[in-house]
């Protein structure tokens, strides 16, 4: 096992803390927020700073945004809440769903149902709602799926502060180049099979996106059924489905090596790994082909469903949590998988961390 | 008139360890009693709260024994000089 990885796994019941000890074991420490559930977390390194943010939500007591600066030793709890749905929206914060860094080391960038955008340049000391996506006129139209109306995947780019992309289920995919002040929907070639325009120009219901870490342009889609790949930016998209045993799925994500990961489970109305069996897919040529990695992931029996920010890289180390409470890890770029945890509640999100 | 207000332990964290609070004053619903309480734990408001104002969905206040959700909602008339404030029972 590689030295110096955190995890912040939230779940349904808390948030949980691992990190390994470079000889194969892992501490955990958690669970923070008992009781409550956490879909989003992250680990703020820039600048040499230590804070860890999350996102709990209590059903009684809303939700809200949270930090550490002792490596989750204590949590604050600010008086006011730091994201709140301004009154005029008539809206309430339901649930935050992605933390996300800006391009500079000040910015945050926050996801929520009702499906919007928060964003902070002072490092998370205030929050103002991105009012050029709330006023999109899509935005009224979009509907909730059933994890709720939520805008759940931020993707910035770390030279350019303009570019930011967003996945909403449903929604779609939509885009901005001036920093957010205007956005653009970018579903081309998506398919939204349950409406009756089959490729709308938005309300698709994507589950992720994924950026290469090299190449810029070259984005990974995971669809509620459609996997597919852009390579203009995210702007227009191609399936690639070759070698998968089903295109349904929810979590994605792409390693430094440039392999992207994903987990098919069998169908939207059959929402479990196929076949029994923990398989997850791999590809290595852009999607041109797929291959089920399975040595260390349990094959009989096994009928697990794994949520769209459950599978998380950081290098080439990939993690993978599922809504039974399991957490597997695999530090060769998905050759080899070991289970870390067995017995968590129901796993919302996977974060992981070099240290 | 004393009034105390009787809160979920589940809401300790916001009272300094606190489950309940006695306000001394004239209050006329129950909108008044609970800007009163936030003035003595204001981390309670955005908990009990939403951002419209309305108290959230699986939060419950009763005056004496009435539910105010059933009644006029926070311009329920302060009929007793006990306030309750649960969370539901809902959650999985």
């Amino acid at each position: 096992m590689a030295d110096n990885t955190l995890l912040m796994v939230g779940t349904a019941k808390g948030l949980f803390l691992l990190q390994n000890d470079g000889n194969g074991k892992w501490s955990l420490d958690g669970p923070h927020f008992a009781g409550r559930a956490v879909y989003s977390a992250f680990y703020d390194d820039r600048k040499g700073r230590n804070e860890m943010w999350a996102g709990p939500v209590s059903w009684h007591f809303g939700a809200e945004l949270v930090k550490s600066t002792d490596m989750g030793k204590t949590w604050d709890a600010p008086e006011k809440m730091r994201v709140k749905m301004p009154k005029p929206t008539k809206k309430s914060l339901e649930n935050i769903w992605q933390i996300a860094p800006g391009s500079d080391a000040d910015t945050l960038y926050v996801g929520v149902a009702p499906a919007a955008l928060f964003e902070s340049h002072d490092r998370g000391e205030t929050f103002q709602l991105n009012k050029g996506l709330w006023s999109h006129p899509h935005r009224k139209k979009w509907n909730p799926g059933f994890g709720g109306l939520c805008l759940h995947t931020i993707v910035t780019d770390a030279k350019n502060p303009d570019d930011i992309k967003i996945a909403i289920s449903t929604g779609g995919v939509y885009q901005t180049a001036d920093g957010g002040q205007e956005w653009q929907v970018t579903n081309t070639g998506v398919k939204a099979y349950f409406m009756p325009n089959q490729y709308p120009e938005f309300g698709q219901c994507v589950h992720k996106i994924a950026r290469h870490p090299k190449k810029k342009n070259l984005f990974f889609l995971q669809n509620h059924h459609g996997v597919y790949k852009s390579t203009d930016g995210a702007v227009t998209w191609k399936e690639i489905e070759t070698g998968l045993p089903s295109n349904f799925g929810f979590g994605l994500t792409v390693s430094d090596n440039g392999s992207a990961f994903i987990v098919p489970l069998q169908a939207d109305g059959q929402r479990f790994t196929p076949e029994g069996k923990l398989r997850v897919y791999r590809t290595r040529d852009e999607g041109k082909s797929w291959e089920p990695l399975t040595k260390g992931l349990p094959q009989k029996h096994t009928y697990e469903v794994i949520l769209r920010d459950a599978v998380a890289s950081t290098g080439n180390n990939i993690f993978l949590g599922t809504k039974n409470g399991k957490l597997f890890g695999s530090m060769d770029d998905g050759d080899s998988w070991k289970m870390i945890e067995g017995s968590l509640p129901e796993i919302c999100c996977v974060k992981a961390y070099t240290l | 008139m004393s009034i105390t207000v009787y809160l979920s332990g589940h809401l300790k964290s916001y009272t300094r360890g606190e489950t309940q609070a006695s306000l001394d004053a004239d209050f006329a619903t129950v909108g008044e009693t609970l800007d009163s309480l936030w003035e003595v734990y204001p981390a309670l408001r955005d908990r009990i709260l939403n951002e419209q104002g309305e108290i959230r969905q699986h939060v419950n206040i009763f005056v004496g024994s009435d539910d105010v959700k059933r009644l006029k909602g926070l311009d329920t008339a302060l009929m007793s000089n006990e306030l309750h404030i649960f969370n539901a029972v809902s959650g999985g």
